[in-house]
């Protein structure tokens, strides 16, 4: 199954990878002294401050030369140093890396189950008045922007209501820990997970829906009608598992945004995410984190393709591989 | 007296004495200590409170400020003693003598001494930092201690903005830990943040945008009277509500919700104006390269209207020449160019264009400009798209990405384009933003006469006459025009009235116009 072939498929990519998360970056107009230093209007760009700048950022190097070192320093290991924030890239990106997959990967998790159970549930009674107000209900909702969802709900729960805190992962300098401070980032996290489950539910639910309606023609799910089995084998057993495969196939597509896919969230929300990290990096034409985070979306991509090739026979065990 | 009396009255007055005595000291200005104060920010982490690891901007160098200190300081009404309870101006040597405190330590206990300062301004020489030149104009020749507490400045050459701009933004550091430290960014430890100011780093977190400083009991002015200080992250739109809630004690507000704040018993701060939009002009490139055309432009649009159309009436139309009315080096003589489409068409037929199906042509080519600018400056740029269409000049305008706007203008591949910039408070600015290269100048150097001035200005040390030459500047510029100041917005803080924030004069340090002073929190 893992041949190499296959190996050598994957490495190729990744070095594809490489170079064009190097070269992108570069081909944006701009450079990141005029980016990181140009907008202060009380600093004055004197020519000592530019040359010692030009050299940090190695901005006079050839661009073979510059990859030959990036290439260099990425096999020590290391990502190399943040041009805006003064601080090595890897730990810059690990600071928020927490966070993002606690955000974005609780609400993937909460999304997908809630989405293929509710798909389930709606392709069972397909025509339905149950169906039907699903449907438009969850197409409504699909139609809202994350971010948006998010500001309803944290003024309608944070604002209004006072449930919820306003902003952050946790409360700042409270002096909180073990349960407390448990608690205490789960109420920060709850209304951001919210907007983001929210906002993706009908992917996964119209993806399970159909597969659903498709499956239930099938021969086999009259034979276990048949057999006497119970409404929730039939559902789950039977027509779920078959109806999970292309949501399983665009979970694995997801991994991918899951590092950058939360950016208006985090904005509204002021939590602390790789997104609007990302963000400020491309506006400050900060090359170095902008090919790290790359880097770490190209691999979580990578390996989540991998895994999801891995999984499928188990899923489908149809499923062969032709190699 | 009679005995009865004498009794009555010792029996009224002795307790009223008492009573008075007990009473009086609180009537006296006691501020009461307050154990928090939290102050929001939307975008939280402005870098590691050292003076070469904040970031760029004037959040970056605020938090700085409160760890370590400068020579001389701002408060209010203008230059108050810091580092340096006295200075004198010597003109014959065209040097600064500064007479230090004598009771400053270090947050490690060290003592502060005129070492320091040599010490610091010979290590910024070779180690550039971004807020304080020390080389070229506003440079320091050499600094020499005269004594433990005495420093003497000689200057490069006579540079007016010297307190301003170095004395009172140069942050100074201990010779004790940072001699010998060849890349200064290296510095990221404890260490790093040691200073004279009245607050020591106790956390600082980059991912959460948090910053969370303590008193330092052994400041020179007495202990602070807030014992802590929270920077906290909240975004833009929750800064009000955070405000109301009660869990912010300070932060930024837009100008819609001051109504809102103050009803809810909140104070409301605005700040003198600071920083300026403006309508850069490709003066290089026909037809923008001719003077009439470029004030007819400032004809057509009306700059009162954009204020209040674009900007919801925050703010203040804009002055050619460039320095906001409310500043006191404001030239009311300044050419205004009143909004005239009458005019604009007059001086537009009097380069050769003619009117024909409602917009101008010359010699057969319809008269088209390109406008750019950031998505933030949309509705001022279809604002100027509008009324330079009104007028009969075809605009294509088009919002890109900042940093595409930014590059374009430095390659000159633009016609017109809208950009802002602060450091109004100084007239050192100008020379700046007019004449010097990069894509935030207008890099206008066509006028011998105001390049001269502008060049003058920065080295006239008597007051009066710099006035007077700041006044020429302003004429000759809007004169001639080759950018527009469209408006100058207003800008809000709202706080809990616990402390009392102001905004310093003529700005933080070198114009920060921001109202967090240390001063505020220092008895």
């Amino acid at each position: 199954m893992f041949s190499k072939r296959n190996l050598v498929a994957y490495t190729i990519a990744f070095l594809f990878i490489l170079v064009l998360n190097f070269a992108l970056p570069r081909m944006m107009p701009g450079d990141p002294l005029m980016a990181i230093y140009g907008d202060e209007a009380l600093i004055a760009m004197t020519p000592e401050l530019k040359a010692q700048l030009v050299e940090r950022f190695a901005l006079d190097k050839p661009l073979w030369q510059q990859f030959g070192a990036y290439f260099l320093t990425l096999f020590q290991g290391k990502l190399g140093y943040s041009y805006y924030y003064n601080a090595p890239v890897l730990s810059v990106i690990l600071g928020r890396l927490p966070w993002t997959l606690l955000l974005v990967g609780t609400s993937l998790v909460f999304s997908t189950m809630l989405g293929i159970i509710l798909g389930i549930e709606s392709g069972w009674r397909r025509g339905s008045r149950t169906d039907r107000a699903m449907l438009a209900g969850l197409m409504s909702l699909n139609g809202f922007p994350d971010f948006f969802l998010g500001m309803l709900l944290l003024i309608a729960f944070g604002v209004t209501l006072g449930i919820f805190p306003l902003a952050g992962a946790l409360t700042p300098y409270s002096g909180l820990s073990g349960l407390a401070l448990v608690l205490d980032i789960l109420r920060h996290l709850f209304l951001p997970v919210a907007a983001l489950t929210l906002a993706h539910l009908a992917n996964g639910y119209l993806l399970t829906r159909n597969t659903m309606i498709t499956v239930l023609k099938e021969p086999y799910m009259l034979t276990a009608k048949a057999k006497g089995l119970s409404q929730r084998v039939l559902k789950y057993r039977h027509a779920g598992r078959n109806s999970m495969l292309p949501v399983v196939t665009q979970t694995g597509i997801w991994m991918g945004r899951v590092v950058t896919g939360a950016l208006f969230v985090e904005l509204v929300f002021a939590y602390p995410g790789v997104g609007y990290l990302t963000y400020e990096a491309l506006l400050a034409r900060d090359y170095p984190i902008i090919q790290g985070v790359f880097l770490l979306v190209a691999i979580s991509v990578l390996v989540a393709n991998f895994l999801i090739d891995l999984s499928y026979p188990k899923l489908d065990p149809r499923v062969s591989y032709a190699y | 007296m009679s005995k009865k009396v004498l009794n009555l009255v010792s029996k009224l007055l002795i307790p009223a004495v008492i009573v008075s005595l007990l009473v009086l000291p609180s009537c006296t200005t006691e501020i009461t200590e307050i154990s928090s104060y939290t102050i929001a920010d939307s975008t939280g982490d402005w870098g590691y409170p050292s003076p070469y690891t904040h970031y760029s901007r004037g959040p970056g160098y605020t938090r700085m400020s409160f760890i370590f200190e400068t020579l001389v300081w701002k408060d209010a009404s203008g230059f108050v003693p810091a580092l340096a309870e006295e200075w004198e101006y010597v003109a014959e040597e065209n040097a600064y003598i500064f007479e230090l405190r004598n009771n400053v330590t270090w947050h490690d206990g060290e003592k502060f001494t005129a070492e320091d300062v040599v010490f610091t301004i010979d290590y910024m020489k070779t180690h550039p930092n971004p807020f304080v030149t020390l080389i070229g104009p506003s440079g320091v020749r050499e600094a020499i201690a005269i004594d433990n507490y005495t420093v003497k400045l000689y200057l490069e050459q006579p540079y007016a903005p010297f307190l301003h701009d170095v004395a009172g933004t140069l942050a100074i550091i201990p010779k004790h830990i940072w001699e010998g430290v060849d890349d200064p960014k290296s510095l990221t430890g404890p260490e790093a943040v040691i200073g004279t100011g009245p607050y020591i780093l106790a956390d600082y977190s980059k991912e959460h945008g948090t910053y969370l400083y303590e008193a330092y009991d052994d400041y020179y002015l007495g202990e602070p009277f807030v014992d802590e200080i929270k920077f906290v992250k909240v975004s833009e739109e929750m800064i009000p509500a955070a405000l109301k809630e009660g869990s912010v004690s300070a932060g930024d507000i837009p100008p819609e919700v001051v109504s809102e704040m103050e009803e809810a018993g909140l104070t409301v701060i605005t700040a003198p104006i600071a920083w300026n939009a403006k309508l850069t002009i490709n003066h290089r490139k026909e037809p923008l390269s001719s003077k009439q055309f470029r004030q007819a432009l400032a004809y057509a649009i009306d700059r009162e209207a954009l204020v209040q159309i674009t900007q919801r009436g925050h703010g203040i139309a804009g002055s050619p020449g460039m320095i906001p009315p409310t500043s006191d080096w404001y030239n009311p003589d300044t050419p205004q160019y009143e909004y005239d489409p009458a005019e604009a068409k007059q001086l537009l037929e009097g380069l050769g264009y003619e009117l024909e199906d409602g917009y101008f042509t010359k010699d057969g080519e319809e008269l088209e400009l390109e406008l750019i600018a950031e998505a933030s400056f949309k509705e001022v740029g279809q604002f100027i798209n509008q009324q330079l269409e009104e007028v009969g000049i075809k605009v294509d305008f088009r919002t890109m990405e900042a940093k595409t706007v930014d590059a374009k203008v430095e390659a000159w591949d633009f016609d017109l384009s809208i950009y802002g910039h602060g450091g109004l408070y100084e007239p050192s600015i100008l020379k700046r933003v007019i004449m010097d290269e990069g894509f935030n100048s207008t890099r206008y150097t066509s006028n011998e006469k105001l390049s001269q001035l502008l060049e003058a200005q920065l080295s006239e040390m008597n007051a009066e006459k710099r006035k007077e030459l700041v006044f020429q500047i302003q004429e000759i510029y809007a004169e001639d025009l080759p950018a527009l100041t469209l408006y100058y917005p207003k800008w809000y803080w709202a706080h809990d009235g616990n402390v009392n924030l102001f905004y310093t004069k003529d700005g933080l340090a070198s114009g920060i116009p921001i109202p967090l002073n240390r001063l505020s929190f220092v008895k």
